[in-house]
């Protein structure tokens, strides 16, 4: 009890606690916090060396921040949960490496080398001492944020999937709003006008949607698409979302804009259809649910227009169940985007991880495998928050 | 299992709704002309035709009513000319043929035996796997429950996708990776055992090829992958029966926990699983023919290998890889319109891929 009273003398306990009650007060504070570790960063030189990697690790340190204030203890025991999940898939994802039949030192070196080549490989590599020893050193060096090294250009893994993971977000966020920018609305014109032809072609459409395998939906846009319109190209990723951003912002530079704007277009498309029709099917069932309650009624008699009780008070009881099935889907996302990749020539993770595949490269493989995992947790944590945040009677336990 | 009420209550949404209509008639279509293949196939699906020896060069041939135009320079006379060459349809392949003149409809029929088969099996191994591991889970809960839907969360994380095509990628060197088996009318109409008057067709049966090939690894790993789906359906039948009065009645008695799980949860349960599973078949066709479009399945007669194939031909005709495509599509189509009228009929409240 003294050290409270002394502390208190100096720090104001209580007005910072109120500051923390508010959320005003608490966004500040992660901004300043975000603010503080770039200059702390920048000034002593340590961590990441290019400004934007540096601007973008302090807004995830701030983000954090907010997050832990705003959700305390149940955002701390998901993060523990979550840990075990991803000690789960590191687990398999080790282990499965010794189930693969072969030698991984016959795949690195000539088929003429000697016993005693390979024998000072693996030692090199560490693959001659016990398994546990190897698993033990795996883990140990996933808490130090080291991957390996790629077996096949020696290159560390974690560098290369840091190159290439931007393509990947940039591909799975840009397909999630063209699905939700098409089938929300889809789906409430769709419920409104029940049995109607417009309901019919929206429903036809997700149908097809949900049934169409997404590798041939790019191929025949490329096909039918991108071939008869010269803007479009085929395939590729020539200028990435900073470059094309940057230029527009800083020298009103239209030109870099358009055309990650037509890169990306087909691509997001692609990956983006079989969630359209998804989110179209669950928006339209969700509302016809909604629109038979008592408040729907009441919204009515009181006189508010239809548009406004529909995208105001009803939407938004539907998006809940809308937010559960998305995060369950997650996985056909990330799925999807691996085989979207492949048809577009898209230079993200999933070819990565296809490219590793046929050239057997573990370190990869199971690096690309464990991001997968990490990325499924955060975005599965973030949506149970979002759930309690649309709707006020959930409480995070 | 399926009583009287249920059976009524399925009949009547049949003839309520044309879209179970349609999806019920373009399956039995499908399913009755891959199972007899040999029959409805014009041509061999592995038959080659490019020009060499007696035959006539069939390749790139378009569907009957297209044609394509190509500039093609041919050494004559000492020098190079470059003529116009006009390709026609020929009604013989009625969705044209490949780069080696292999007929694609007959193609399709055989590929759509790998996909349906690899479907169906896969489906019904997920299930055998997912059910009892979800029942077992609900039925059990506390510390069971918690410790093996632990393991369905790590199996969540990883997409279905991904972990499916690591697991091929191990497998791929192992001698079951892909089994050959025999094609029963082939072997009939060949053999001397059985009269050819039975078989319809027979001289033409007789030349197709005697066995396909079946993707084994792949089946098990898409089995694999989709089981959890089972497991959280079945435990949440499970966790919703389980304080029914006759669980307890049974309980009372003496009843062991294996008779009671096998008598009077699963029966209960079952409604939901069959609706999953159906969607499943959808689920699995999608994921066998993209392992197969990625070159995963070790087959080379699959929808997703003709379109990988169709797509590097790409600028020399758009049929190749539309065609097996469309296929897929109208499979999948008409598998969830079966699944939308069996949820509908039998209503119950599903959660996992596609069940909306």
């Amino acid at each position: 009890m003294a050290t409270k009273t002394a502390t208190s003398d100096v720090i104001p306990w209580d007005k910072i606690d109120m500051l923390l009650r508010h959320r005003t007060g608490r966004v500040l504070l992660a901004a300043i916090t975000a603010l503080l570790v770039y200059v702390v960063l920048s000034g002593t030189g340590i961590g990441p060396e290019e400004t934007s990697t540096r601007i973008i690790l302090s807004m995830v340190v701030g983000c954090l921040l907010w997050a832990h204030l705003v959700y305390g203890a149940w955002l701390v025991k998901r993060e523990l949960q979550g840990l075990f999940v991803i000690w789960g898939v590191v687990t398999v994802v080790f282990f499965l490496r010794f189930l693969t039949p072969g030698d991984p030192t016959i795949a690195l070196t000539p088929p003429d080398a000697s016993t005693d080549v390979r024998e000072q490989l693996a030692r090199r590599l560490g693959l001659d001492e016990p398994l546990y020893v190897q698993y033990a050193d795996y883990i140990w060096n996933l808490v130090t944020l080291d991957m390996g090294r790629s077996l096949r250009t020696q290159v560390p893994v974690m560098d290369l999937i840091l190159i290439r993971l931007p393509a990947t977000i940039e591909l799975a966020v840009a397909a999630t709003l063209v699905a939700m920018v098409i089938a929300i609305p889809l789906g409430v014109i769709s419920a409104r006008r029940r049995h109607k032809p417009a309901d019919y072609s929206a429903t036809l459409f997700s149908l097809v949607g949900i049934s169409t395998p997404n590798f041939w939906l790019g191929i025949m846009l490329i096909l039918y698409v991108a071939v008869t319109v010269d803007f479009l190209p085929t395939g590729g990723r020539s200028i990435g979302f900073a470059a094309a951003w940057g230029g527009l912002l800083m020298e009103g530079d239209f030109d870099g804009i358009s055309r990650w704007f037509a890169q990306l277009i087909l691509p997001a498309i692609t990956l983006g259809t079989f969630f359209t029709a998804l989110l179209t099917r669950l928006t339209r069932s969700g509302m016809l649910e909604e629109i038979g309650k008592a408040y729907f009624k009441a919204c009515q008699a009181k006189g508010l227009p239809e548009t406004i009780i529909l995208y105001k008070h009803v939407l938004r009881n539907t998006l809940i169940p809308i937010i559960t099935v998305l995060g369950l889907q997650l996985g056909t996302l990330i799925g999807g985007a691996v085989i979207t990749e492949f048809v577009f020539a898209w230079p993200g993770l999933g070819r990565f991880l296809i490219n590793s595949i046929h050239s057997r490269d573990w370190m990869v493989i199971q690096g690309i495998i464990i991001i997968i995992g990490i990325g499924f947790v955060v975005i599965n944590i973030a949506v149970d928050a979002a759930y309690a945040y649309l709707d006020p009677r959930v409480e995070l336990r | 299992m399926i009583s009287a009420r249920l059976r009524r209550s399925l009949k009547r949404e049949f003839r309520q709704s044309r879209m179970a209509q349609v999806g019920a008639l373009i399956l039995v279509v499908i399913f009755i002309t891959t199972a007899f293949a040999p029959f409805f196939a014009p041509h061999d699906p592995t038959e080659q035709r490019i020009g060499t020896g007696t035959t006539e060069d069939m390749s790139y041939l378009p569907p009957p009513v297209f044609s394509t135009t190509e500039n093609v320079t041919v050494f004559e006379d000492g020098e190079r000319v470059t003529r116009e060459v006009t390709t026609q349809g020929n009604w013989s392949f009625v969705l044209g043929t490949d780069r080696h003149g292999r007929d694609i409809l007959s193609r399709i029929l055989y590929g759509g035996r790998v996909s349906l088969s690899v479907g169906l099996v896969g489906a019904a191994l997920a299930a055998l796997i997912g059910v009892p591991w979800g029942l077992a889970a609900g039925f059990a809960g506390g510390r069971v429950d918690d410790t093996l839907m632990r393991w369905a969360d790590v199996m969540l994380a990883f997409p279905s996708l991904v972990l499916a095509i690591a697991l091929v990628g191990i497998f791929r060197g192992t001698p079951f990776h892909t089994r050959a088996i025999g094609d029963p009318f082939v072997w009939a109409a060949n053999s001397d055992f059985v009269p050819n008057i039975l078989i319809p067709r027979a001289g033409h049966v007789a030349e197709m090829p005697e066995s396909m090939t079946f993707p084994v690894t792949v089946t098990i790993v898409v089995a694999l992958v989709n089981t959890v789906w089972f497991a959280r359906v079945a435990r949440g039948e499970a966790i919703s029966v389980r304080e029914e009065d006759y669980i307890k009645a049974a309980r009372s008695m003496g009843t062991g926990k294996l008779t009671i799980l096998r008598k009077h949860v699963l029966p209960n349960s079952m409604t939901p699983i069959i609706v999953l599973a159906t969607i499943q078949v959808a689920a699995i066709i999608l994921l066998e023919s993209a392992l197969s479009y990625l070159g995963f399945s070790g087959i080379s007669l699959s929808w997703g290998q003709d379109i990988q194939r169709g797509q590097s031909d790409l600028r020399r005709g758009w049929w190749m890889a539309t065609m097996p495509g469309l296929a897929i599509v109208a499979a999948v189509v008409a598998v969830n319109l079966v699944g939308d009228w069996l949820r509908d009929a039998l209503d119950p409240s599903i959660e996992g891929e596609g069940g909306v």
